[in-house]
C-alpha cells in the first residue's frame, strides 16, 4: 500500500530493532507523528523505536550508529562533522569570554582558538575555533594544554569548530598563563571590571543613587530604576539597578553577580533581581571625599554615554538658537566650543546660561553624548554651572590650541577634537579629487545618483582621502575642500582643470607620487568607532623633521653605538 | 544580546628590512574568509602589510592566462624584497608599465612600496616570502632615509621585545609584564614557538647601516644607486648557457633560497627547483641554472642533492 510504502525505510529499521513489533502499528505510529505531531518520519524514528522497544520489552539501547560512543582522536582532521563525544588533547591559543542570552537567560560563554597536536611545534598543528558553553575559563587559560572529554564538533558554513559543553571534562595537562577571566567569588576592582563585559562581584562605595524611570520603547509603560555611581580605590563606574537600591550614599556595598554592560562607549554595572547586594563593613575603604575627586575628568577622557561627571572648561564661543520642538513649544538651546589643556569639545546647555568667550566654567553632573561623532558635554540645569573667577590655567589661545598625541593613542582612545597627530601615508584612495554631492543630503553621488534621493544634479566638492600609518596603528584621513586646497596649494577650479586635461586617475597618480611614504602632521578631530579611526583634518602639512635628527633620536632612545 | 564580532580593522604597515622578512618562515593563515593572514618573523613581527623602500633592482613582466603580471626586487641595506603586481590588479598596471619603461632605459631609482604579505610553500614545507603591491611610488632620497630611520626604530623595538621575551614566560600577561608592547605579543609567542635559537645580531647590522646612512656617516645609497648598473653589467657578462631563462635572476634566487632555508643540512635540490619554477622559470632552465651556479662556484653541493652557500 502506498501508505505503508511511504514509511517503508523507517519501518524496516524499527523492525530490525524490535522484531516483535506489529508492522501496522509501527506505520500507524509514524503516521501519527507526521500528521498529529508534525514530525517527519526521519525525525520520529528514534521516538518510535523507543516506544516499541519499551512495548515489546526489549532493553532500551542505542539505535542506529552509537552516536554517543567516545571518539578518541589526535588530530582535528580525524573528526567528522557529527561527532558528539570527542576526546582530544589540544593547546589553548586564545580565550575570549562574553555574555550572551541563551534561551532568555544571561550566560557567560567564550570563544577562541585551539590547536591540535599540542606537544608539537606550531607548524605541525591545525587551528580550530571553539566555543565554551560550560564556563570552563579556569581550565582553558591561553597557553595551556588540556584534554577535552565529551566535546562536540559543530559545522556551520562548511567551517568546523569544537563545542565545549557543560558536560565536557577539561583536564589541564600543562598550565598556561593566568586565566583570561576569573569566574570566582573574589570581587574585582572597578578598573578591572570596566575592561570587560560579563558577570562581576564588586565591593564598592555608593557615591550617589537616585530613582529614575525608563520609558519602554514600545510605549507599554515605564520602569522604575535607580541610577548612580560606585567607586573603589581603582576608579568609579556608573550603575543601573532594576531593583530598588535605597542605601544611603556613602555606604560600602558588597555586590555579587552584577553584570557589566556597555552603554554607548561607557561600561556600566547592571544590578538585577539575581544580584545580591549587602552592606559591607570596612573602615579602611577609600573615603567618600577621595571618591568624589575621581568624577573629575578632562576633555580627553570624555566618552559617549558618561554621566554625572565633573569637568572644568574654557569657553571659546557661545551661541543660542531657538526651535520648535515636537510638541509645538518653542525651546532654546545654547551651545558653544569649549577647551581645556587636553583638547576641545562642544558644550550644550538646556538651561539659561550665557557665558562669554574666555570664561572658565566648572560643570558638575554633566553627561556626554556624541554629536557628529565627537563628544558633546550636556548640561540640563544652570545649577550645574559655576563661572570661576580664578583661572584654573593660563588662558588658552584657541587659534594655536592643538594637543599633540601619537597615532596609536588616537586610535585606541575616544573621539577627540583639537588634536595634532602624525603618520606616514600608505594609501591614497582613488576617489580623492572632485566629487559630486547630493544637494539634499550631501552624500557623495555614485553615477549621478544618490542612494537616498535618486538621480540628482550634483554639487561639486573637493576632498582627499588617505590612510596614514605609524607601523603600529593606522587611520583614514579625510581632507575637506578647505583643507585640501590649503595642503595642495591650489584651488578646486585648478584641480578641476587639471583633471579635465588628463583624467582623475592621473590626478590620483600625481597624489601618490607626492604622498606615498611621506610623513604628515595632521591637525583636526578624530572619530573612533568599531570601524577604526578617522581623522577629519583642519590642517595638514609635511613633517619637516630631518632624517638626521630622527636618526639621532632613535640612536639615543635605544642606546645604539655606531 | 548576541554581540556582533567587530569587523577586523585595517592592518598596519610594518616597517621591515629585507633580511628579516626573507628569513621568516612562519605563515599564519586566518581561519575565516575575511580573517587576515600573516607572516611571522623570527623576532616576532606579525606581517599582513608592510611598507618597504629601496633601489629598484630588476623588474619583469609575464604574460599569464589572465593577463600580464609583474614582479620585481627592491634592495635595501640588508637585501632584496621580492614583490609582484598581480594580473587582477589592472589599476596598478599603467603605473607599473611606466616604471618598467623607466627601468629599461637603464635608470635606477628609489621606490616605496606598500604590499600585502604573500608566501609560497614548497612540498616539504619550505616558505618563501614576498609582497603583493598595493601602492608604490618613486621617492627621493630624503623620503628613503626617513624610512630607513623608521625601520631601524621598528626593528630595534622588535629586537628589544624579543630579548625581553627570552627571560619571560610565553604568555600574554607575562610578556606584557616584561615590557613587550602589546602589538608584538602575539607575534612573539608564535615566533618563539616556531623558530629555534638564532642570533638577533643579524638584524642589528641593518639597523646600524640605516642609522649610519641617516646620520651621514656613510653614504651607501649613492654607491648602491651607482652599483646597480654595474651589477647588471657583470651578470650580463657571465656565461649564459640558457639565454631565455635569465640565469642571473635564477642564480640570485638560488642563493636566496639557500640562504633563507639552510639550517646547516643544506637545501634539497628539488626544493630549489620548485622555488625556481614558481618564480617563473621552466623546470629545464631551473636545473641548468642550479648546475651552472654550482659550476661557477656560487653555491656548493657538499653531499649529493643538498646545496649550501660557499663560505665567504
Amino acid at each position: 500500500m502506498a501508505e505503508e510504502g511511504r514509511y517503508a525505510a523507517q519501518v524496516t529499521i524499527v523492525k530490525q530493532e524490535c522484531p516483535d513489533a506489529d508492522e501496522k502499528e509501527v506505520v500507524e505510529e509514524f503516521r501519527r507523528y507526521e500528521e498529529e505531531f508534525l514530525i517527519p518520519p526521519e525525525d520520529a524514528l528514534r521516538s518510535v523505536v523507543r516506544k516499541f522497544q519499551a512495548a515489546t520489552g526489549i532493553e532500551l539501547k542505542q539505535i542506529a550508529k552509537p552516536e554517543r560512543a567516545e571518539k578518541k582522536v589526535d588530530r582535528f582532521s580525524d573528526l567528522d562533522a557529527d561527532d558528539r563525544n570527542v576526546t582530544i588533547e589540544i593547546a589553548v591559543i586564545s580565550y575570549t569570554p562574553r555574555v550572551q542570552m541563551v534561551r532568555g537567560e544571561e550566560r557567560q560563554v567564550a570563544f577562541g582558538w585551539i590547536e591540535d597536536n599540542p606537544w608539537q611545534p606550531g607548524d605541525q598543528r591545525e587551528r580550530w575555533d571553539f566555543k565554551d558553553w560550560g564556563e570552563k575559563a579556569e581550565n582553558l587559560a591561553p597557553g595551556s594544554i588540556v584534554r577535552l572529554e565529551g566535546a562536540s564538533v559543530n559545522e556551520w558554513n562548511d567551517k568546523r569548530s569544537l563545542n565545549i559543553n557543560r558536560t565536557t571534562r577539561v583536564t589541564v595537562l600543562k598550565e598556561g598563563g593566568a586565566a583570561a577571566v576569573q569566574i570566582s567569588d573574589e570581587p574585582s576592582s572597578i578598573a578591572d571590571a570596566s575592561q570587560r563585559e560579563g558577570f562581576v562581584n564588586l565591593v564598592a562605595r555608593l557615591i550617589s543613587s537616585k530613582p529614575d524611570v525608563i520609558v519602554k520603547r514600545d510605549g507599554s509603560g515605564q520602569l522604575d530604576v535607580f541610577r548612580g555611581r560606585l567607586g573603589d580605590s581603582s576608579g568609579t563606574i556608573s550603575f543601573l539597578s532594576w531593583v530598588p537600591l535605597e542605601h544611603e550614599a556613602g555606604t560600602v556595598l558588597k555586590i555579587d553577580g552584577a553584570s557589566i554592560r556597555k552603554f554607548r562607549d561607557t561600561p556600566e554595572v547592571n544590578i538585577g533581581d539575581r544580584t545580591r547586594v549587602e552592606v559591607f563593613h570596612d573602615s579602611a575603604f577609600v573615603s567618600m571625599e577621595d571618591l568624589e575627586q575621581s568624577n573629575k575628568v578632562s576633555i580627553s577622557e570624555l566618552r559617549n554615554g558618561m554621566r554625572d561627571i565633573e569637568v572644568t572648561v574654557q569657553v571659546e564661543s557661545w551661541e543660542s538658537r531657538s526651535f520648535v520642538s515636537d510638541d509645538g513649544t518653542e525651546r532654546v538651546v545654547r551651545s558653544g566650543d569649549v577647551m581645556d589643556p587636553t583638547g576641545r569639545c562642544r558644550l550644550t546647555a538646556w538651561c539659561e546660561t550665557d557665558p562669554s568667550r574666555g570664561d572658565f566654567l566648572h560643570l558638575t553632573g554633566a553627561r556626554v553624548q556624541y554629536w557628529q561623532g565627537s563628544p558633546d558635554l550636556v548640561i540640563d540645569d544652570a545649577a550645574q554651572i559655576t563661572n570661576l573667577t580664578d583661572a584654573p590655567w593660563e588662558p588658552i589661545d584657541p587659534e594655536v590650541h592643538w594637543v599633540e598625541i601619537d597615532l596609536t593613542s588616537v586610535v585606541s582612545g575616544g573621539s577627540r577634537r583639537g588634536i595634532s597627530t602624525s603618520g606616514t601615508v600608505v594609501a591614497v584612495r582613488p576617489d580623492s579629487g572632485i566629487i559630486e554631492r547630493c544637494p539634499e543630503c550631501r552624500r557623495v553621488l555614485r553615477d549621478g545618483a544618490c542612494g537616498e534621493h535618486g538621480p540628482q544634479r550634483g554639487e561639486e566638492d573637493l576632498r582627499l582621502r588617505f590612510v596614514i600609518d605609524n607601523g603600529v596603528s593606522n587611520a583614514s584621513l579625510l581632507l575637506s575642500k578647505d583643507a585640501s586646497e590649503a595642503f595642495l596649494g591650489t584651488d578646486q577650479e585648478s584641480i578641476k582643470k587639471e583633471i579635465s586635461a588628463g583624467s582623475s586617475a592621473d590626478f590620483v597618480a600625481s597624489l601618490r607620487e607626492r604622498l606615498i611614504a611621506k610623513r604628515l602632521i595632521v591637525k583636526g578631530r578624530s572619530i573612533v568607532d568599531e570601524q577604526g579611526a578617522m581623522l577629519l583634518a583642519d590642517d595638514v602639512e609635511y613633517d619637516a623633521t630631518s632624517a638626521h635628527d630622527a636618526a639621532n633620536e632613535v640612536i639615543q632612545h635605544w642606546g645604539v653605538i655606531l | 544580546m548576541m554581540q556582533q564580532t567587530p569587523r577586523v580593522g585595517r592592518q598596519s604597515a610594518i616597517r621591515i628590512f629585507a633580511n628579516e622578512y626573507r628569513d621568516a618562515s612562519l605563515p599564519e593563515e586566518g581561519s575565516g574568509e575575511y580573517d587576515p593572514s600573516f607572516i611571522i618573523t623570527k623576532i616576532g613581527a606579525k606581517i599582513n602589510r608592510a611598507l618597504v623602500c629601496g633601489v629598484i633592482d630588476r623588474v619583469e613582466r609575464r604574460e599569464g592566462e589572465n593577463g600580464p603580471n609583474y614582479s620585481g626586487h627592491i634592495r635595501d641595506p640588508t637585501g632584496t624584497h621580492l614583490f609582484n603586481v598581480a594580473s587582477f590588479q589592472p589599476e596598478l598596471h599603467p603605473d607599473f608599465e611606466e616604471l618598467m619603461a623607466r627601468y629599461e632605459t637603464g635608470d635606477r631609482f628609489l621606490l616605496a612600496l606598500v604590499g600585502k604579505a604573500r608566501w609560497f610553500e614548497t612540498e616539504d614545507g619550505g616558505i618563501f616570502t614576498s609582497l603583493r603591491a598595493e601602492e608604490f611610488s618613486i621617492i627621493d632620497k630624503e623620503c628613503y632615509t626617513n624610512w630607513l630611520v623608521q625601520t631601524a626604530d621598528a626593528t630595534l623595538r622588535r629586537i628589544d621585545a624579543h630579548s625581553s621575551s627570552l627571560e619571560s614566560d610565553l604568555n600574554p600577561a607575562a610578556l606584557e609584564a616584561a615590557g613587550v608592547p602589546s602589538d608584538l605579543v602575539d607575534g612573539l609567542i608564535l615566533a618563539r614557538g616556531h623558530y629555534g635559537d638564532f642570533d638577533s645580531e643579524a638584524y642589528q647590522v641593518g639597523v646600524l647601516q640605516a642609522l649610519s646612512i641617516a646620520t651621514g656617516r656613510t653614504n651607501v645609497i649613492e654607491t648602491e644607486a651607482e652599483d646597480a648598473p654595474t651589477l647588471e653589467q657583470s651578470t650580463t657578462d657571465a656565461p649564459t648557457p640558457q639565454a631565455p631563462s635569465e640565469p642571473s635572476d635564477a642564480v640570485e634566487t638560488i642563493i636566496e633560497i639557500i640562504r633563507s632555508r639552510d639550517t646547516g643540512q643544506g637545501v634539497d635540490y628539488n626544493d630549489i627547483v620548485a622555488a625556481l619554477v614558481n618564480a617563473g622559470h621552466s623546470r629545464e632552465d631551473a636545473e641548468d641554472a642550479i648546475d651552472s651556479a654550482r659550476d661557477q662556484g656560487e653555491v656548493m653541493e657538499p653531499r649529493f642533492g643538498f646545496f649550501q652557500l660557499v663560505p665567504e
